[in-house]
């Protein structure tokens, strides 16, 4: 075989740009053209583009296995994980790259999701409260019933990636709407046997047009969470729970 | 301190636009049901319409033509209650309008874009439902297959049938999909894919069922 054909395809890379840090910059979107190798990722693509092309690029990542969820970004359109997307997905060879809409733009395709999470979290909690305030490290644990950890350790999967809350017109339209991360890890500790917190307790912070009851059911999270949490159950099983607790 | 504590207000509006929805949805169809009656001649139109204005409690059998007028105001304050329920969904600021547009164009989502048709066709409703009612409620002793020919196709009120038609069954459809989906009826994603493929497949049913209705009163018009 000749070195010719070996050759992989030419992608063509659409890349938003745009540096809030810089005076004068404004957002636009810059074309780049890589040649595609086997088992490329659009994450190992940017690396490529960084390295070769363009050193003032940025975007995040740290783990590059889909752990971290720190890669996220809209690609041709789908809010997801960049090193979880294959570029053999696009047999066009055309991708597009957006910065996750709905969050602070740090620059290019970089965005403060930790910001967010971390404002959501003070926000509503998103810890365990212990049933008992008497804290005794010497005391056994109660065993947890296999049933409920691995339903525990389901919702558990969640990476942060901030993918559900770009997907999510509601949370777009409504800034102060909660979208699908802080719902499902709610309902992680509602689900939770060692929370000591009751259904009023949980309603005073989702039951109202920021939590559940603003949620449309447009299932933009459910659709492309890149780690299939299933936030369409969770959601209606915590408005269900919210809802019983109005009689 | 009122009937319903205050904090609670927002999960009872919740409610009672699911409810709402759910009531006017199944209205709908069976409204539909009935005045596709026409479809089988104009004696059986005429049964029914009779039979709706109770005609079975009269001894001349002439009946009660403003039970329909009740049932249009009854459908009226439901659709109302329906309207400003909803409202607190809508993108009604400018902000709003342009965060949705913005969303629109830059992530592509079916469910997203059916919400968007949902909240389109729910606007057109609000603006021609209340003509509807009023023509109906108004003059509910015309309702019968020489009545309703007359209306439709004389006096041109097709001309707000048709898009009413159009609309109401998109809108109804999806309404009662999302509403399934909302409160979990859709166990995973399969049966929510299945849903969504039914009510397709009620929107088309009804509206070409919507269609031949309107087009089997031509022939009792021009008299």
């Amino acid at each position: 075989m000749s070195q010719e054909a070996k050759k992989g395809r030419m992608l063509t890379f659409n890349i938003f740009r745009y540096d809030p840090q810089e005076p004068g910059d404004k957002p636009k979107m810059v074309k780049y053209q890589l040649e595609e190798t086997p088992g490329m990722t659009v994450f190992i693509a940017l690396n490529r583009l960084r390295e070769e092309q363009d050193t003032s690029l940025q975007f995040d990542f740290v783990c590059r296995a889909g752990i971290c969820g720190s890669c996220a970004m809209v690609i041709n359109g789908f809010p997801t994980l960049a090193c979880r997307t294959l570029t053999t997905k696009y047999p066009k060879g055309d991708i597009m790259l957006m910065p996750l809409p709905g969050f602070e733009l740090i620059g290019d395709l970089s965005v403060n999701t930790g910001k967010f999470m971390r404002e959501l979290a003070e926000r509503l909690k998103l810890w365990l409260h212990p049933i008992s305030d008497d804290i005794d490290v010497h005391r056994l644990e109660a065993p947890m019933d296999p049933a409920e950890a691995a339903k525990l350790y389901e919702l558990e999967r969640c990476v942060e990636c901030g993918v559900c809350v770009s997907a999510c017109a509601t949370a777009q339209m409504r800034d102060t709407f909660v979208g699908a991360v802080g719902m499902m890890k709610l309902a992680r500790f509602e689900l939770d046997s060692r929370d000591g917190r009751e259904l009023e307790d949980f309603y005073h912070v989702i039951g109202n047009q920021d939590g559940v009851f603003g949620c449309m059911t447009l299932l933009g999270c459910q659709d492309n969470c890149p780690k299939d949490l299933p936030h369409m159950q969770q959601i209606a099983y915590l408005r269900r729970k919210m809802a019983v607790t109005l009689v | 301190m009122g009937i319903i504590n205050r904090s609670k207000l927002s999960g009872w509006l919740d409610i009672s636009q699911s409810v709402s929805g759910v009531v006017l949805a199944i209205f709908l169809w069976t409204h539909l049901i009935l005045v596709s009656s026409i479809l089988l001649g104009a004696e059986a139109m005429t049964w029914v319409a009779k039979t709706m204005e109770l005609s079975f409690l009269t001894a001349d059998g002439h009946g009660y033509p403003w039970v329909v007028t009740i049932i249009a105001m009854v459908i009226a304050v439901i659709a109302l209650i329906h309207v400003l329920v909803a409202a607190h969904k809508m993108p009604l600021n400018l902000r709003q309008q342009r965060a949705l547009k913005q969303q629109l164009n830059v992530v592509s989502h079916g469910d997203t874009r059916l919400w968007v048709w949902q909240a389109a066709t729910g606007v057109v409703i609000f603006l021609l439902l209340p003509v509807h009612l009023w023509l109906i409620g108004a003059a509910p002793e015309t309702i019968g297959p020489y009545g309703s020919a007359d209306r439709i196709w004389q006096q041109g009120v097709w001309l707000l049938y048709l898009p009413l038609l159009l609309c109401v069954e998109l809108h109804a459809a999806i309404g009662m999909y999302r509403v399934a989906v909302k409160w979990g009826a859709a166990r995973d994603l399969n049966s929510r894919s299945r849903m969504k493929k039914i009510k397709s497949i009620i929107s088309v049913i009804f509206i070409l069922v919507g269609i031949a209705s309107l087009l089997a009163f031509l022939p009792y018009a021009n008299v």
